[in-house]
């Protein structure tokens, strides 16, 4: 079993980096809702199912507030909820009891269909490693959450812009196999603010990546929080750690 | 790790050999099933009542027409016994067609109430004792009638009509009129005393039809009116041996009995019998003997009355010789042929207008009649009327006057003569009836019962087809008298004559006639022809009579021992089956074939439909002929039972081999998505310095463990089930197997190219929809979506090649009652067959996709963290499946095609809509997998 502390923070300026408000100022919406993500008293237990394995509990009355424009890290162990934190918290899976809130909505009174819209709207996820479509180019991995919506052409210039803000500019017709890490990571967090997100949950951006690249993750993050977007970052880098504005670590 | 332990921790590999495995057992199983119920069925159902048909003459082809009984004889006596004598025989039931007789029905009546009540003058003598049931004098009812006290003037129309069930024909229609009233008593005095009579009114006409009809008279009951004559009706005559006709019919045949008591052939002078029943009467006779007949030589002639009038009649106009022979005879009871009697009674005024509809009454000839006996077979009642003739008592089976005495001819009502057409696809053939010429029936005799000349314009004559042939026998023979010892049941013996392996028992068991399509071609609902005015047509109801082989000699006039035998039917003494009867049956007829008659073997046959087109059944008042239509007559196939087995034993074969190799082909499929994934484990494996050959032999290893198996699995069930195609489609799938394995392992060769993936192809079409994600994902991955497509396809073919064998399997049976039989006995086994070849299929279809399962989740999954909605995602795996689906119908239908051409062309077409069902619905069932 996991406990959580919270350890939170002031919050701070950017990185130095160029503020993403100031080149994506037309591609990213400023929150409408001060506390756009709420878990509270979350529980997440696996196992106990047929085979008779005892029931693991991971994350044991876990609560987070996450406000507009702030960027808050859960770190820890590996194997520690970090990961099931923040599924829970993108609706993709569901706790075994607690609430989570999608700007003060439970998610509790939606359907399948209500809480992918509602994601779409809201949350942009990145998994650990950046996990892309494979077949499909940089860009065409950045366009996909317009597909349902049909929004692929409406979105094309601001999925370049996005590419660009990442570095990418230049990689978008590459396929994920002819990317690194970094850059895979990097696209999948273009991607995942392609609607204007006002939620971004990512999974372990930095690992097994160099410093360099690593930093680069960071601050294209940190840059976000400043245009009101709220980051919900599960990580053990140090750096990142240390830029986030509050902290759980889980132990 | 051994290849063992590599064999079961690659699960694959190990579901893949125990899916054959289970296959092979489940297929071999439900094929020895199969085989064992066929087997089964022919046995039980392809020995009838006899094995050999001896004929003198060689029927043509393999479908032997029913007509075994034709009256031209050609096998003798020193013959039959020959066969008799054979130790392989059991029975040998001679048969023959006699003669047709024609019957003159006497003239129908009218009878229309006007009792009288009781009078001691007209009625005394006969009451006087209480005589056979008479009723009392003081219990008899009031007089009464359905006349008028004044006279009143009736037309009536009588016509007859007859139907063969497909057209009704009138064959005469008769108008007479008069004044009809209630009669009256009339006592006059006479020298010595009174005398009563019954008188007509004084102004009554009566009503007269044109001669023989006698006009009207009144007596006690009735007003009597005599009726046109009714059309003389043909019935045909059938010889056998009676102790060997019930030995071949077991207690069906029992009803032959009495003939067997039959006086020998010199004791049927018809003059003695005739004088000594007519001496019974004369001398008095009791009673019961009235009732139940007199005993003659140990059998009550129940029916003697016919034969002592038919002498009187014969002896009065000199047909009566010292030749003339008394023939015992079994009558058939009742009568299929139709022939209906009407008379319209209306009530008209002086100048004809009809003043009052007094109503029709009809009769039919129907279970009632028997040839040669019934007498007034068409008394008619008027409206309204109560028969009080019965107040005088019965006169048991006695009734004066009855028949002048049958004409015998050797003009016989033959079988069609048949010409061959095309042979369907299942062997059912088509022929052609070929009719004889136009003959005129429905003619009036010369002269009536009592002399009188009869009036020939009264009556029109009828065109009709015949089908008979004049058999020449030399002499004139000398008036038969009919002495009838008993009756049969048609329907009783048809039913002892089996139905499946039904075989032709000769004349007194006619097969017949079914239209089904009219003259057009058109399909019409299956009507069986009924035998019309006269034996002369296509259709034939069962002899009005049986009778034994010196009754065939008087009524052939034969003075010696001719060949007369149309045919003899033999049962060997072999017990058993069919199969185990075989060669003793096929000795048997080799035995008799050596006499010099043809012996055809028809144990092992089954009847069968044939389609008959009949031309020229009709002609129109113009002349002009037509057709009738087609009508199906079952037949005999010879070795049906060989044709059945042999068929469907080959289509189980297939069926097996088809299942087995649908998935063979598909784990070879499996197989080769398997290799993609173990080609990581290669790669480290090159990297730990193994060569080439070493990964080659590692892979094959793996395989050889599921050989081994697949190899133990086969020779086991070779040996249990011991049968050779068990063991050719155990080696096939064992050999598939190994082609999968070595292919497998060519895919794992190292290639020192690097795979440089191209950039993005922007004419790719562009990901905007469920539909273009999936296409972009198929055309990604393309080796795994054609390995799947083909074993899809493969599916497919597969599954319409099964369909298209099921459809098949009455095809191949055959067109016989016993291909139909064991058609339906392999059915449940074969269609379980094809649906574990399916299933098989489907499983390791659904096994392959499999392969990519885990890769499909994954990118599944990422689409659902990007906010796509579970309908969105089920598009995807549905566009996926519908995808493949396409690339696979090409090869599951052309496939399906190709196999039903091959193994079942009839049913080709049904093959690729099947193999088409099959690839639709793998779409949503893989569908569902994925989910």
């Amino acid at each position: 079993m996991t406990n959580p502390t919270n350890v939170h923070r002031s919050r701070r300026s950017g990185s130095g980096e160029v503020p993403l408000q100031t080149r994506a100022n037309t591609i990213v919406k400023a929150a409408d809702h001060a506390t756009p993500l709420e878990l509270s008293d979350i529980t997440i237990r696996y196992g106990g199912g047929k085979g008779g394995a005892e029931a693991v509990s991971v994350v044991e009355g876990f609560d987070l507030t996450l406000h507009a424009g702030e960027m808050h890290c859960v770190a820890g162990r590996s194997g520690s909820g970090k990961t099931s934190i923040l599924t829970v918290g993108a609706g993709l899976t569901l706790p075994t009891s607690g609430r989570v809130f999608w700007e003060g909505d439970s998610l509790e009174s939606m359907g399948d269909d209500e809480i992918a819209d509602r994601r779409r709207a809201l949350i942009g996820y990145v998994d650990q490693g950046g996990a892309l479509i494979d077949g499909m180019s940089a860009l065409e991995n950045v366009l996909l959450p317009a597909v349902p919506d049909g929004e692929v052409d409406q979105r094309r210039d601001m999925a370049k812009d996005l590419l660009d803000l990442v570095g990418l500019g230049r990689r978008m017709r590459h396929r994920p196999a002819q990317l690194s890490g970094g850059e895979r990571q990097r696209v999948a967090i273009a991607r995942a603010l392609i609607l204007g997100t006002r939620v971004l949950v990512v999974d372990e951006p930095t690992a097994s990546l160099d410093r360099a690249s690593a930093n680069r993750i960071i601050s294209i993050l940190k840059d976000t929080t400043s245009d009101g977007i709220a980051v919900l970052v599960a990580s053990h880098d140090h750096e990142l750690v240390r830029l986030s504005d509050t902290l759980t670590e889980l132990i | 790790m051994n290849a063992v332990q590599r064999f079961i921790r690659s699960k694959v590999l190990l579901l893949t050999a125990a899916i054959l495995i289970a296959a092979m057992c489940l297929s071999v199983l439900v094929q020895s099933q199969s085989q064992a119920a066929l087997n089964r069925t022919v046995d039980e159902n392809s020995r009838g009542l006899y094995d050999v048909l001896v004929q003198a003459k060689a029927p043509s082809g393999s479908l032997l027409q029913p007509e075994i009984a034709n009256g031209s004889g050609g096998i003798s006596f020193e013959q039959l016994e020959a066969i008799r004598n054979l130790t392989g025989t059991s029975v040998a039931a001679p048969i023959s067609l006699v003669s047709r007789v024609t019957q003159n029905l006497e003239s129908p009546r009218l009878d229309a109430m006007d009792f009288l009540g009781y009078n001691a003058g007209l009625a005394g003598t006969a009451t006087a004792d209480q005589a056979a049931g008479a009723t009392a004098p003081d219990q008899w009812p009031a007089a009464e009638s359905v006349l008028g006290d004044e006279t009143r003037k009736y037309r009536l129309t009588a016509s007859a009509v007859s139907s063969d069930g497909v057209s009704e024909q009138t064959l005469f229609k008769s108008t007479a009129e008069g004044t009809l009233g209630k009669a009256r008593l009339v006592e006059e005095q006479t020298a010595g005393g009174s005398s009563i009579r019954i008188a007509a009114p004084g102004d009554e006409t009566g009503i007269k039809f044109p001669a023989p009809a006698g006009g009207s008279e009144h007596n006690l009951f009735n007003l009597s009116v005599s009726l046109p004559m009714a059309p003389e009706i043909t019935e045909s005559v059938v010889a056998v041996d009676p102790a060997a006709e019930r030995a071949l019919l077991g207690s069906a045949g029992d009803f032959l009995s009495p003939l067997e008591k039959a006086p020998p052939g010199d004791a049927r002078d018809a003059g003695a019998v005739g004088r000594y029943l007519e001496g019974l009467f004369t001398n008095g006779i009791s009673l019961d003997e009235l009732e139940e007949g007199p005993d003659f030589l140990g059998v009550k002639l129940k029916y003697w009355a016919p034969l002592m009038t038919q002498y009187q009649q014969a002896k009065r106009n000199g047909q009566l010789t010292d030749d003339s022979q008394a023939i015992p005879l079994i009558v058939r009871s009742g009568t299929s042929l139709d022939l209906k009697y009407n008379v319209k009674i209306e009530e008209i005024d002086d100048a004809g207008k009809v003043i009052k509809d007094v109503g029709t009454v009809s009769r039919s000839l129907d279970k009632d009649y028997l040839p040669f006996v019934s007498k007034d077979p068409f008394v008619l009642s008027w409206p309204g009327s109560t028969d009080h003739s019965s107040l005088l008592g019965s006169s048991g089976n006695f009734n004066q006057g009855l028949y002048t005495p049958a004409t015998w001819s050797t003009d016989f009502a033959a079988a069609p003569k048949y010409t061959d057409g095309e042979a369907a696809a299942n062997g059912a053939e088509q022929k052609t009836a070929v009719p004889g010429e136009w003959v005129t029936v429905n003619r009036l005799p010369e002269k009536s019962a009592n002399g009188m000349p009869v009036d020939q314009t009264q009556r029109e004559p009828v065109d009709e087809r015949s089908y008979r042939e004049n058999l020449e026998t030399g002499e004139q023979a000398a008036a038969p008298l009919a002495m009838v010892y008993g009756t049969f049941d048609p329907s009783a013996v048809a039913a002892a004559a089996g139905d499946v392996n039904k075989l032709p028992l000769g004349g007194y068991d006619p097969t017949p006639f079914t239209l089904v399509k009219d003259a057009a071609g058109n399909e019409v609902p299956a009507t069986e022809l009924e035998p019309s005015l006269s034996a002369t047509g296509l259709a034939s109801q069962s002899a009005g009579a049986i009778t034994d082989y010196y009754g065939l000699a008087a009524a052939r006039g034969l003075t010696e021992n001719a060949n007369v035998i149309d045919a003899v039917r033999v049962r060997a003494t072999a017990p058993g089956s069919w199969k185990e009867a075989q060669p003793d049956v096929e000795q048997l007829a080799g035995e008799i074939r050596e006499m010099g008659l043809e012996a055809t073997i028809v144990a092992g046959s089954a009847r069968e439909d044939a389609s008959i087109f009949v031309p020229g059944y009709s002609k129109d008042d113009a002349g002009k002929e037509s057709a009738l239509g087609t009508v199906q007559q079952s037949w005999v196939r010879q070795n049906a039972a060989e044709a059945v087995t042999g068929s469907l034993s080959g289509t189980n074969i297939t069926l097996l081999f088809l299942t087995l190799c649908g998935a063979a082909l598909l784990t070879g499929a499996s197989t080769v998505s398997y290799i993609r994934k173990r080609k990581s484990e290669a790669g480290t494996l090159r990297a730990m310095g193994w060569t080439q050959g070493r990964i080659r032999r590692w892979v094959l290893e793996e395989f050889g463990v599921g050989a081994v198996l697949l190899a133990v699995a086969g020779i086991v069930l070779s040996l249990a089930s011991w049968s050779l195609s068990t063991a050719l489609v155990s080696a096939s799938v064992l050999v598939l197997y190994a082609a999968a394995a070595f292919f497998a392992a060519q895919q794992l060769r190292h290639r020192d190219e690097v795979d440089q993936e191209p950039q993005h192809d922007e004419r790719l079409i562009p990901v905007d929809s469920p539909l273009t994600f999936a296409n972009r994902q198929l055309s990604t991955n393309k080796f795994n979506t054609l390995s799947l497509a083909v074993a899809v396809g493969v599916f497919g073919a597969a599954a319409g090649g099964l369909a298209a064998l099921l459809i098949d399997i009455p095809r191949a049976a055959g067109a016989s009652a016993l291909s139909g039989l064991a058609a339906a006995s392999v059915a449940l086994p074969s269609i379980l067959l094809a649906l574990a070849g399916v299933a098989v299929g489907l499983v390791l279809t659904l096994v392959t996709g499999r392969f990519e399962l885990n890769a499909k989740r994954q990118y599944l999954g990422i689409l659902e963290a990007m906010g796509w909605n579970p309908d969105m995602l089920r598009q995807v795996r549905l566009f996926e499946n519908a995808l493949v689906g396409t690339m696979a119908l090409p090869l599951g239908v052309l496939g399906a095609l190709g196999i039903g051409l091959l193994l079942a062309p009839y049913a080709a077409l049904w093959a690729g809509v099947a193999g088409l069902v099959a690839v639709l619905c793998w779409i949503p069932i893989a569908t569902k997998v994925v989910q």
